[in-house]
């Protein structure tokens, strides 16, 4: 796919990171997000109930007293952080050019982190129970630059993912360096 | 310089596995006693409870420390004997481990940096330990624990000669108009004398770090040395009662006090710089830094010219007033991402120079370079804003948690006034500036620190804005290095995205090498 497209120019002007155009993630990314945060949620506020409700040992009262203000806290939050992750995470895009890959995420703060190819260590693939069922998967990108500075990019589709990884590991200046 | 021939002639007996030394076991030893002394640090509470337990039980505790020393040493014994290692022409080979086994096969193109370390129990020997640094993570990172000086030197030299070799590295240092570096003897650039290691450990004295961490034990050590001064005669709680003594006598005794106090410290802190930099001797051999100092271990940590990443010049408020600079070389870092505490190993520090000096080595490792001279951009002044906002804010709620009293109140103001004043210290002193090869950025609070870094060894970059941000055309710029990330807060995003732009063509278009 992107391999098949693949040049590789040479550079003789200034291109702009302001002129990027950003892919979207998966759309199954910011839903699946959604449900697991809201589940979360919810689980947290059936464990409040199951407290309330319980006969089986006494809990101290500086817990029981404040089940209702739990309960109430947990449910504002759960009506504000998730719709706000999810607009987050629709926001999220990546964009892939001849040389260098950009990650864009952040809803108030953007942030995008741009990656040139020449420079990437190596990508990992990775895939966990729920991403492997939604056919979704996370690019990893490590550079000389330390852990501090490691990115992924979440919510690609598999083949999306494979064929990124597939450019830069038969990116020129990647086989040149090996 | 070194007698390279025991590597580079086709030698039979250094092809075959090779064991270390004798000596090596009592490396094995104290660096095995130094990790178990290194963990006992959380004992010490425990310990201090049952002090007097084991003075009781005297001979006991003497016979739990042999027995504990005769474990160190036979564990360093195993060490010792399964530790093999082979240099073929080009490849080295350790074979370690005494339960897991490793392997490692280190082709000598792969090693970027070369550590020569000798502590004090190898000088009678004239024996030296040997790291080898690659390009990988640390887990990559080689040691040989102790060869002979003339045999470690060779594979040195045989090493960087093969490091050398392959590189035609278009990076930074290619941009200058060439130093004069085709010479086999080693140029001596600079060397640090007692002197200057005596104003070097006087102005990099971290005092308060150090008082920070006696805090939790003021009271214990106040009474300690009361009772200590009152057994040699000096009744140093009536010297400081205000109702037995006038309150000049009081003063001078308090004044007197914190002067040796801060004496003894600094005496400490001049201490340790002799340790690490007595001997100091700065030299280039052909595109290679060397930096040799020690008093007690000697080490030697090497860079290549095109390993280095940036160049840091560091002025305390102290330096500023007597004019002296700390001038740091960084180079790939890779133990980042171990989180390890031995950043130290892989930089050059030149300590406590002289502006003259500061530029003739500016000159000689980056003929090109502006850090002393360029114009620095400053960051906007909604960085100040935006800080004193936030720290007014907080103030402002505990001032309404405080409101009946006075003094707490007035305390909370005199709080809110410094910390205004350092914010607006940290926004005088960050500026940036870029020029067709370099960043320069400027930071510090008392002090300034000025960072300087090829365009080429940029690794990635992170533009970040707010929405407030994006209505005033700012942002905040991150440049990733391989010794760390540099930000440049609350920039004009046209600056931003220039620096953006300018660092990532520069890697991309010319593919410049960092390493």
């Amino acid at each position: 796919m992107h391999s098949e497209h693949f040049t590789n120019r040479q550079l003789t002007t200034l291109p702009d990171i302001d002129a990027l155009t950003f892919s979207p993630l998966s759309p199954w990314y910011a839903k699946l997000n959604l449900l697991l945060n809201l589940s979360l949620f919810l689980f947290l506020l059936l464990i409040t109930l199951v407290l309330t409700w319980q006969q089986w040992f006494s809990l101290p009262t500086l817990i029981t007293s404040n089940l209702d203000n739990a309960r109430f806290f947990l449910t504002l939050t759960a009506a504000v952080l998730p719709p706000y992750w999810y607009a987050a995470d629709k926001r999220k895009g990546y964009a892939l050019r001849e040389h260098d890959l950009s990650y864009r995420s952040g809803l108030l703060f953007i942030s995008t982190v741009t990656q040139p190819v020449l420079r990437i260590q190596h990508v990992e693939l990775k895939r966990g129970p729920i991403e492997r069922r939604a056919g979704l998967a996370s690019l990893q990108v490590f550079s000389a630059g330390g852990a501090m500075h490691t990115f992924a990019i979440p919510g690609l589709p598999l083949a999306t993912a494979k064929g990124i990884r597939r450019f830069i590991l038969e990116h020129k200046d990647i086989v040149e360096n090996d | 310089m070194t007698d390279n021939s025991a590597v580079h002639s086709p030698n039979s007996a250094l092809h075959a596995w090779q064991k270390l030394p004798w000596i090596a076991i009592v490396y094995f030893s104290f660096h095995l006693l130094r990790q178990i002394f290194g963990q006992l640090i959380y004992l010490i509470p425990a310990l201090l409870i049952g002090y007097s337990r084991l003075m009781e039980n005297l001979p006991l505790t003497a016979a739990a420390g042999g027995v504990l020393l005769l474990v160190v040493v036979f564990i360093s014994w195993l060490k010792f004997h399964f530790y093999r290692y082979r240099f073929s022409d080009d490849h080295l080979q350790i074979r370690s481990g005494v339960i897991s086994k490793t392997h490692l096969d280190l082709p000598f193109h792969r090693i970027h940096n070369v550590k020569l370390e000798q502590p004090l129990f190898y000088r009678p020997g004239n024996h030296t330990c040997v790291l080898l640094d690659t390009a990988g993570s640390s887990k990559d990172e080689a040691k040989i624990f102790a060869l002979p000086m003339q045999q470690a030197l060779s594979l040195k030299s045989a090493i960087l000669q093969q490091a050398t070799t392959p590189t035609v590295e278009i990076s930074a240092d290619n941009h200058q108009p060439g130093n004069p570096s085709d010479t086999d003897e080693e140029v001596e650039l600079n060397r640090r004398s007692i002197g200057d290691l005596i104003i070097h450990g006087v102005t990099s004295n971290r005092i308060w770090i150090f008082l920070g961490g006696l805090a939790p034990f003021f009271d214990n050590l106040f009474d300690w040395f009361a009772d200590t001064l009152s057994t040699s005669g000096f009744d140093i709680q009536a010297l400081l009662d205000p109702s037995h003594q006038p309150l000049w006598r009081v003063t001078l005794t308090l004044l007197t006090l914190v002067v040796t106090f801060v004496l003894l410290l600094t005496l400490f802190s001049v201490l340790g710089a002799i340790i690490s930099f007595y001997g100091y001797r700065l030299s280039r051999l052909h595109d290679r830094y060397i930096c040799r100092s020690g008093l007690f271990t000697r080490h030697e940590v090497s860079m290549k010219r095109s390993r280095l990443q940036m160049i840091v010049r560091r002025q305390d408020w102290l330096d500023r007033l007597i004019g002296r600079i700390n001038l740091k070389l960084e180079q790939f870092n890779g133990n980042i991402e171990q989180g390890q505490a031995t950043v130290m190993n892989n930089k050059i520090i030149v300590p406590s120079i002289t502006h003259g000096e500061c530029e003739a080595l500016l000159k000689d490792i980056y003929a090109d370079n502006q850090l002393n001279h360029i114009h620095y951009q400053a960051i906007d002044r909604r960085f100040l804003l935006r800080n004193m906002m936030y720290v007014g804010v907080l103030h402002s709620a505990v001032a309404i948690l405080v409101s009946p009293q006075i003094t707490a109140m007035l305390l909370t103001l005199l709080s809110l006034l410094v910390s205004c004043s350092l914010i607006y210290l940290r926004w005088k002193r960050w500026g940036f500036a870029l020029d067709d090869h370099y960043v320069y950025i400027r930071k510090g609070l008392f002090g300034v620190d000025y960072y300087s870094f090829a365009l080429s060894k940029i690794q990635q970059s992170k533009f970040r804005q707010s929405l407030w941000m994006k209505p005033y055309h700012l942002c905040s710029v991150t440049l990733v290095l391989a010794c760390g990330g540099q930000s440049i807060p609350y920039i004009n995003s046209h600056h931003g995205r220039q620096l953006i732009n300018q660092g990532l063509f520069e890697v991309e278009a010319a593919k410049a090498s960092w390493m």
